[in-house]
């Protein structure tokens, strides 16, 4: 058992990894698996279908309306795999840990009353269980809540798909100067 | 002869070159810095991480744009998530990609480095000649009030109503279309940035510039600077590629401008001078807390220039920290990522955009007893920025939150929220108090920072500083450093004006002495 305060002083990915670690074995035991759209780059199989799932639940879904394009078909969860390839290696895995954190079913045990994997949890468990996180009192899961929530609303919100949705009519046209000698 | 711009992907592997001088980075120091010993007669290399982009691939997209233009691909953040951090990567650094704010170094800054910090023949009559030669360059005239839109409109307004002294910005722009895009690049080369003026100057006049080359070490050879070993980066994937190392030999010195995140932990890595514990130490951010005004009619704060107010009657509270207001573009990436909660909650947010006013307030840290943050380099590697949020911030923040949101009321706004996870939501006097008694900590509320300072901080004591007054590092004679990490203390005003004066003020002496 780690102490809260050796959680808290590792910060994000030094929690993250000794936690994930001890639970890494097990927690995709049970995964639902969702195909990504292309080969991925830097997530496992496992470690994409529990993004999907969670960008879901953070962008605008189904329930928003029919003009809403739910986060499957702007492959958010693809272009974050994508994105997170790019940086520090130890960066990316440290996201992965964070993935497998979330997908633990003794986080569905207590902060949504179901031991299930975030992957099988119906919807309203898993937005219970984003919320814990968004507001918890340790810092970590706060932390982790916030890496999610980040990348799943920068790549929906930067796509041009969604500009009208929110009332932004995009660039400008631009008339090209002519170049510079 | 003139020099050139070469990309990691014309480079082989074990390849080296030799110059007087080897400049990490090519943002508004090393370009600065590159020029003036251009112009005397140095042999000049320069070293940059990021991608050589130029005006025609500024496609105006938040999605191209931030990974390619920012600090690990617009993910940089302190270690804890709680500030988003700002910071630029390409040829022309920070300059690619910031707003334009251009700021002479308050006099009241210069006066406390020199009576806190050991800041030696440092003051505005010094450095006049540089600002002047820099303001020149860069195009940067008087305030526009044709710059001002209605996201900054507002400010103006509700500043002037509430007697708070809104000022004009200068901007750094020739022939200036407005269109808002700023920081992604300015698609007209309009923005007068690093590499439009002062690397072009250099390039000119025989530099050669490396892009998508990180430096990692710096090789030092019995207290001197003799090379710097860079990787060659994969422009695709971010990683280092099969093209290897370029190895930078100086046959008179090295400068380092990589910004205050990254030139400290430059020295890090190669443990230069590092034993005195002061590199990566007194680390400033201007702590950035917005707050969102809602009107009835549209203010597209997307469109038009996105600086163009400012108001600097908090920035000097006497013992209390300062702040600052300026306004912030609100494109829809950018908004949603300071916007809080998911799902609905969250959406139901984006879609008032265009009625959207964004107001920042930039906190003056360092100028107290706050001892800003850290960067360290950990064993793997990667650069760890470590920002508490003390007692003294906490104040500055929860006060600079109610000025912005009665300075919104004045001007108009149906109402104000700040961003804290749960937003507290101001349609009158009476909310105000709520804000101070709203959750405060990492990650319970927005905050990003676009302004980077200090970690190497100038001084002539060695016990206190890492390089002196003119920037030369104390312990490797040859090794100087002319960007932000130099600055005792955040500015006060946004910093990119006062880094191309420093660095030019800096580079002048090196031609003579270097």
């Amino acid at each position: 058992m780690i102490s809260r305060r050796r959680f808290l002083r590792r910060g994000l990915v030094g929690g993250a990894l000794l936690a994930g670690a001890a639970i890494a074995p097990f927690a995709f035991r049970s995964t639902r698996l969702r195909p990504p759209r292309a080969p991925l780059r830097l997530l496992s199989a496992q470690e994409y279908s529990v993004l999907a799932a969670a960008v879901e639940r953070i962008v605008p879904g189904g329930g928003a309306g029919p003009k809403w394009p739910p986060a499957a078909a702007l492959d958010c969860a693809g272009k974050i795999d994508a994105l997170m390839a790019g940086v520090h290696p130890d960066v990316g895995n440290d996201f992965r840990r964070l993935l497998r954190l979330l997908e633990s079913s003794a986080f569905g045990a207590l902060q949504a009353g179901a031991p299930r994997p975030f992957t099988q949890s119906p919807p309203a468990e898993q937005d219970a269980r984003l919320e814990a996180w968004r507001t918890s009192r340790l810092d970590l899961l706060r932390s982790g809540y916030q890496a999610v929530k980040r990348l799943a609303h920068a790549t929906y919100y930067a796509s041009p798909e969604t500009y009208a949705l929110v009332g932004y009519p995009g660039p400008p046209d631009v008339p090209q100067p002519p170049e510079a000698p | 002869m003139a020099g050139r711009i070469h990309a990691g992907a014309e480079l082989r592997d074990s390849n080296s070159i030799e110059a007087d001088f080897v400049v990490v980075g090519t943002g508004p120091g090393g370009s600065t810095a590159a020029a003036v010993l251009t112009a005397a007669g140095a042999k000049v290399a320069l070293l940059e991480e990021g991608g050589h982009y130029t005006r025609r691939d500024f496609n105006m997209q938040e999605g191209w744009a931030y990974p390619a233009l920012y600090q690990e691909h617009g993910n940089r953040a302190t270690e804890d998530l709680s500030i988003m951090v700002l910071q630029g990567r390409s040829v022309g650094g920070g300059t690619t990609v910031n707003w334009t704010s251009s700021f002479r170094t308050p006099e009241r800054t210069l006066a406390l480095w020199a009576q806190r910090h050991g800041v030696r023949g440092l003051d505005a009559a010094t450095l006049a000649p540089h600002f002047q030669a820099a303001e020149q360059r860069l195009h940067i005239g008087a305030g526009n009030p044709d710059d001002v839109n209605a996201n900054n409109r507002k400010l103006q307004e509700g500043a002037a109503k509430l007697g708070w002294n809104p000022e004009l910005i200068r901007r750094s722009v020739q022939g200036c279309a407005r269109l808002g895009y700023c920081g992604m690049g300015c698609p007209l080369d309009a923005k007068q940035t690093a590499r439009t003026t002062f690397l072009a100057d250099a390039v000119a006049a025989g530099a050669d510039v490396y892009a998508d080359c990180r430096a990692t070490l710096i090789e030092t050879d019995r207290g001197r600077a003799r090379a710097v070993v860079a990787e060659i980066l994969d422009r695709q994937s971010g990683q280092p590629g099969p093209r290897g190392r370029l190895v930078a030999y100086a046959r008179r010195g090295v400068l380092l401008a990589g910004g205050a995140i990254n030139t400290p932990a430059l020295l890090l890595r190669s443990r230069a001078g590092t034993d005195t514990g002061l590199v990566g130490r007194r680390t400033f951010l201007h702590p950035t807390v917005p707050v969102v005004a809602f009107y009835d009619q549209p203010v597209e704060a997307f469109y038009g220039a996105p600086q163009s107010v400012a108001v600097h009657h908090f920035a000097d509270r006497g013992d209390r920290v300062g702040y600052f207001f300026e306004t912030a573009p609100v494109h829809p990436m950018l908004a949603a990522l300071a916007f809080p909660g998911f799902g609905d909650t969250h959406r139901q947010i984006m879609t008032r955009l265009p009625f959207v006013q964004a107001t920042i307030a930039l906190l003056v840290d360092g100028h107290h007893d706050d001892v800003g943050g850290d960067v360290r380099v950990a064993s793997d590697g990667r650069i760890r920025l470590r920002y508490p949020l003390g007692h003294a911030l906490k104040e500055a923040a929860v006060s600079a939150m109610t000025d912005m949101a009665r300075l919104q009321l004045a001007a108009g706004a149906r109402e104000v929220w700040t961003l804290h996870e749960t937003p507290v939501v101001i349609r009158g006097e009476a909310d105000l108090p709520r804000i101070a008694a709203a959750p405060f900590g990492p990650n319970r509320l927005t905050m990003f920072s676009a302004h980077q300072m200090g970690g190497s901080p100038m001084g002539e004591d060695p016990a206190r500083s890492v390089v002196s007054s003119r920037g030369r590092h104390h312990q490797i004679q040859n090794l100087w450093i002319t960007d932000g990490s130099v600055f005792p203390t955040a500015l006060g005003v946004n910093p990119q004006l006062s880094i191309y004066a420093h660095a030019r003020l800096f580079a002048t002496e090196i031609a003579k002495t270097g």
